[in-house]
């Protein structure tokens, strides 16, 4: 039976149908079974921990198994530090836009199916993944971050730090593998 | 007032001689009671339907894009409907309609607080001064009210004027909010073009009440060095009695001035302290520069609990709405003066003013109601005055010896977290503080947003708001900036000077920080990016809460932005405009490019004007706190204008967006007015409204959003070098759509040539074949 959750932010309850939460082995294989992910990366993932590193050193390594990723706010510098060069620099607003647009795709190698949202500040992400709950409806979404999203289509179910930080390296071995 | 009764007539459209008038509803006798200053302009007194070709004209490029907030509808009694996933409501309404409709409501109430509070204000003045008073702004100032002139087609001569200009807008914001009764308009596009409507109409309610203001109490009229005044938590001498003014409507705060003066009590800060939150601050300073600013309105609670009131008074707009509660905790007694905001208080207009003193002295009431201004001026001076021998600064912020023990009953739940507007770690901040350590308590002050929603809902009741404010008494006290007082107006003369090197692109941009304090990390963000575009040779405006919190942040030299940069609208200058009602001057010198410099008709030409704005003028609007509805008819007012505006991700919550994209270049094709022939001339501006996350990003975006169509190839390479410059700082590469914005080679910045041909080969770019145009969205405007 489904958990129910309560989103992150209290208030934040948009309707009846929320965010499938999800979490361990779940989360690795829903991206790895995805077609056509594209990872949008915004700038939490320079302030948010991942163990003695930052988020978006996470990122790095994902985007380093081949998802596509686009460099939101001010993120593209530092995943390049981490050898990653992102397959395109957006604001998430110009991404989100045209991620409702299903003969958009970031490298024009055709639509994308699963769209990863991490990093980004909880009620911008939020608003975002309205856009796309309502007007994509062509598209999955998840959201790793690890406050619980229910615009999303899959969700963190508010992780704490420990358990969180497991579901990403378990995102990375298993999509690595 | 005897109104001057004008004929009404309705008509499809008009042509005489002179005129060409589409969908006119004017009123007729009143235009025809005006002098010739300029032929009439096609669009006098614009109803909804007048500029809407010229809406989805600008939304067949801008397109609206929505961010649910909330998946039901349930504005009638057949809801709540669900319209998620494509579903339809009772009445057949969809997701993006529902959403477009929300934003006209918002954008209704924010024309409507401006326009009844240019009403109140202008009733109260033709009260006091006549309805034949004058406006007058100076010598300096021809063009005294651009938004009047270009909207109406009326020059106003007298405060009896602007009366009967408040009678069209009351007309046009009560025509948009019909619209949004159940079973009226269907289409998304529609609602978004009466919002247009009505933020165009708040424009004018804006400037209405500010040169309402300006000319009667003597406001500066556009004094490029308008005195210095003090902003800041730790500004008040708290020694004497302190009236705390809260709200927008500046008349009642001048009152207290006044009555203060005329008893021989002295001017502000003389025997007793007058100091102010919000707009209500902005404009005493602007009447005295010796009045104080508290802060914006995040500041509301911190300075009530602080205990430094020693009697408030609220008059409308942005009031903590249980002001009285909080205002009893320190036993400060308010007095209401707004109809709007009377907070269930006993009207006590009929009772003598020794009287109402005596109740409030005595703590019999928590307060009154009282909206006789005058009386009300008197009434606050003399509580204040009695009540702080006996308050002694009654405060209910704790000691700092006292954290740790109110501390100690949270449990690290994370609730306060989870209910934070920014997602602060409070609950980390309060279970360090348990164990002794108060510094991340501290931080937290010069992020947090003063709403108290952690305080709501902590299962403990910790008050988590006032233990950060015992946390950092120590640096509050430090909190003492200099602020330019509000100037009002661009001149005439200024425009005159810059007109040139902004349409040209030589000064790159104008930018207007402007709007509420709802910042994601506290308000030195704007601060740091107002220093960095004056520095870049930008011309800065600023307004409102953001006017205030640009002076948190001191140069190497200890000097606040006002001390280090002129004062001037001209290159390099940061011009303080005022309150809220103050940022019509900035959509107003945009006009003001328009008409004076270009010399484009301004007499009822809306959307001519709109079109030369947009395509010519490089301005952009940066509202990083935006919270409120007056907040979203104001940056919706400078997007009919053809002003570009960024919000920052707070005001994602506005749920809807305009926006363009790059690679549809059909969208970004003009006319060239010369030959006819439609041109492509690259994303600029990109977008007309954006949510942007951090504030690196918002200043690459700010300077890239002030690039135009008809940039010189000086223009250009000097707007270039910006957007080039910060986005190698910031990203540490070449922006990517650099080729989109390079015409010629001779428009690429001398700095960065090299490097930036070498991009310019690998992508493929040649020249265009068409760099200077006349552009323009407007077939009539093509002369062949
Ligand atoms: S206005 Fe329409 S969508 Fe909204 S509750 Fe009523 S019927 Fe439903
Ligand atoms: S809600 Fe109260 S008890 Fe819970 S973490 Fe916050 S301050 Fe502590
Ligand atoms: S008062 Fe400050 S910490 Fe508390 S909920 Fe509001 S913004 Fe967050």
């Amino acid at each position: 039976m489904a958990m129910t959750v309560k989103p992150w932010q209290w208030g934040n309850v948009p309707g009846h149908e929320m965010a499938t939460p999800v979490k361990g082995d779940v989360v690795a294989k829903l991206i790895k079974s995805a077609k056509r992910p594209l990872l949008v990366v915004g700038g939490e993932a320079l302030r948010e921990k991942w163990g003695d590193k930052l988020l978006i050193d996470f990122v790095a390594e994902l985007a380093k198994t081949g998802v596509p990723v686009v460099a939101t706010a001010h993120t593209y510098r530092a995943l390049r530090e981490r050898g990653v060069e992102p397959a395109a620099i957006m604001t998430v607003a110009d991404v989100t836009n045209r991620l409702q647009d299903p003969s958009w795709s970031v490298d024009g190698k055709g639509v994308h199916d699963l769209a990863i949202f991490v990093g980004i500040s909880y009620q911008l992400q939020s608003q975002m993944l309205s856009t796309l709950k309502h007007f994509a409806t062509h598209l999955r979404t998840i959201s790793l971050d690890r406050y619980f999203h229910p615009n999303a289509t899959f969700s963190m179910p508010n992780l704490k730090q420990d358990e969180w930080e497991q579901v990403l390296n378990n995102v990375i071995q298993v999509v690595r593998g | 007032m005897a109104e001057k009764g004008p004929l009404k007539i309705s008509a499809k459209e008009l042509t005489s001689g002179l005129v060409h008038a589409k969908d006119v509803e004017v009123f007729i006798g009143r235009l025809a009671m005006e002098e010739e200053w300029e032929p009439l302009g096609p669009t006098p007194f614009p109803s909804i339907a007048t500029l809407r070709s010229w809406d989805h004209l600008l939304l067949s490029r801008y397109k609206p894009f929505y961010a649910p907030f909330c998946d039901y509808c349930c504005l009638c009694t057949y809801g709540k409907c669900d319209l998620s996933k494509g579903r339809l409501g009772a009445c057949g309404l969809d997701m993006k309609a529902q959403t477009a409709r929300i934003v006209l409501i918002a954008c209704c109430i924010g024309a409507a607080t401006h326009l009844s509070h240019a009403r109140h204000m202008v009733d109260h003045l033709i009260e006091k001064y006549g309805e034949d008073y004058p406006i007058n702004l100076g010598s300096d100032i021809a063009v005294e009210m651009p938004h009047a002139r270009l909207i109406t087609g009326i020059k106003p001569k007298t405060l009896g004027d602007l009366a009967f200009l408040l009678n069209y807008c009351e007309k046009q914001v009560t025509q948009c909010l019909s619209a949004a009764h159940t079973g009226q308009e269907g289409s998304y596009i529609d609602f978004e073009s009466k919002a247009l409507q009505v933020s165009m109409i708040d424009h004018l309610a804006m400037e209405i009440a500010d040169v309402a203001q300006i000319v009667t109490f003597g406001f500066p009229k556009g004094d490029p060095d308008a005195p210095l005044t003090w902003v800041g938590l730790g500004v008040l001498d708290l020694s004497k009695p302190v009236v705390l003014c809260i709200g927008h409507n500046v008349s009642a705060g001048i009152e207290v001035i006044d009555y203060l003066e005329k008893s021989g009590l002295g001017g502000p800060g003389e025997t007793v302290e007058v100091a102010g939150l919000c707009c209500t601050a902005h404009d005493i300073t602007r009447y005295r520069d010796q009045a104080k600013i508290v802060g914006p309105i995040s500041d509301q609670l911190r300075i009530i609990r602080s205990g430094a009131a020693d009697a408030i008074m609220i008059d409308e707009q942005c009031i903590r709405t249980n002001v009285v509660y909080e205002a009893q905790r320190v036993k400060t007694p308010v007095i209401a003066v707004s109809d709007k905001a009377s907070h269930g208080l006993p009207d006590v207009s009929e009772l003598p003013i020794e009287k109402i003193v005596q109740m409030l002295v005595s703590g019999s009431t928590p307060g009154v109601f009282l909206p006789d201004l005058e009386k009300a001026g008197a009434v606050v001076a003399l509580t204040a005055i009695r009540m702080a021998p006996i308050r002694q600064k009654f405060k209910i912020i704790p000691d700092p010896s006292q954290i740790q023990t109110q501390a100690s009953q949270c449990t690290f739940c994370g609730t306060c977290r989870r209910n934070c507007p920014i997602d602060l770690p409070i609950d980390q901040a309060v279970f360090n503080a348990k164990n002794g350590n108060f510094e991340l308590l501290s931080m937290l002050h010069d992020v947090c947003l003063g709403c108290a929603r952690c305080e709501q809902v902590c299962p403990r009741k910790i008050p988590a708001l006032s233990l950060i404010e015992a946390a950092a008494q120590h640096k509050i006290k430090t909190e003492k900036y200099r602020m330019r007082v509000g100037r009002g107006p661009i001149l005439d003369t200024e425009i005159r000077e810059v007109g040139s090197p902004i349409v040209l692109g030589e000064i790159p941009g104008v930018v207007a920080y402007v709007g509420c304090a709802n910042f994601p990390n506290g308000g030195r963000e704007v601060a740091t990016m107002a220093r960095e575009f004056a520095r870049r040779g930008y011309i800065v405006t600023l307004s409102g809460c953001s006017a205030m919190v640009a002076s948190y942040v001191k140069n190497e030299e200890g000097k606040t932005i006002y001390e280090e940069f002129p004062g001037a609208f001209d290159r390099g200058g940061v011009v303080n405009v005022g309150s809220c009602v103050a940022n019509a001057h900035i959509s107003g010198a945009a006009i003001k490019i328009a008409n004076i410099f270009a010399r484009r008709p301004l007499r009822a030409n809306y959307e001519e004007i709109a079109d030369y704005i947009l395509n010519r003028v490089g301005a952009c609007g940066v509202a990083w706190g935006a919270y409120s509805q007056k907040a979203a008819s104001i940056a919706t007012g400078f997007n009919r204008l053809g002003v570009p505006v960024i919000v920052g991700p707070q005001g994602s919550k506005y749920r809807r967006m305009y926006l363009g994209r790059a690679e549809d270049k059909e969208s970004f094709t003009v006319y060239d007015a010369r030959t006819g022939e439609r041109v492509w001339v690259g994303p600029a501006p990109e977008h007309l409204i954006i949510a942007l996350e951090t504030m690196e990003e918002c200043m690459v975006w700010t300077a890239k959003l002030c690039i135009r169509p008809n940039d010189t190839t000086k223009g250009r390479m000097i707007k270039l070098t910006h957007y080039v410059d910060l986005y190698k700082r910031i990203y540490g590469r070449l922006p990517p759509d650099l080729h989109m914005f390079v015409r010629t080679e001779a428009d690429i910045p001398v700095t960065f040539k090299d490097e930036i041909m070498q991009h310019l080969k690998e992508v493929g770019w040649k020249p265009w074949e068409r760099p200077s145009i006349d552009p323009t969205l407007l077939k009539r405007l093509v002369r062949v």
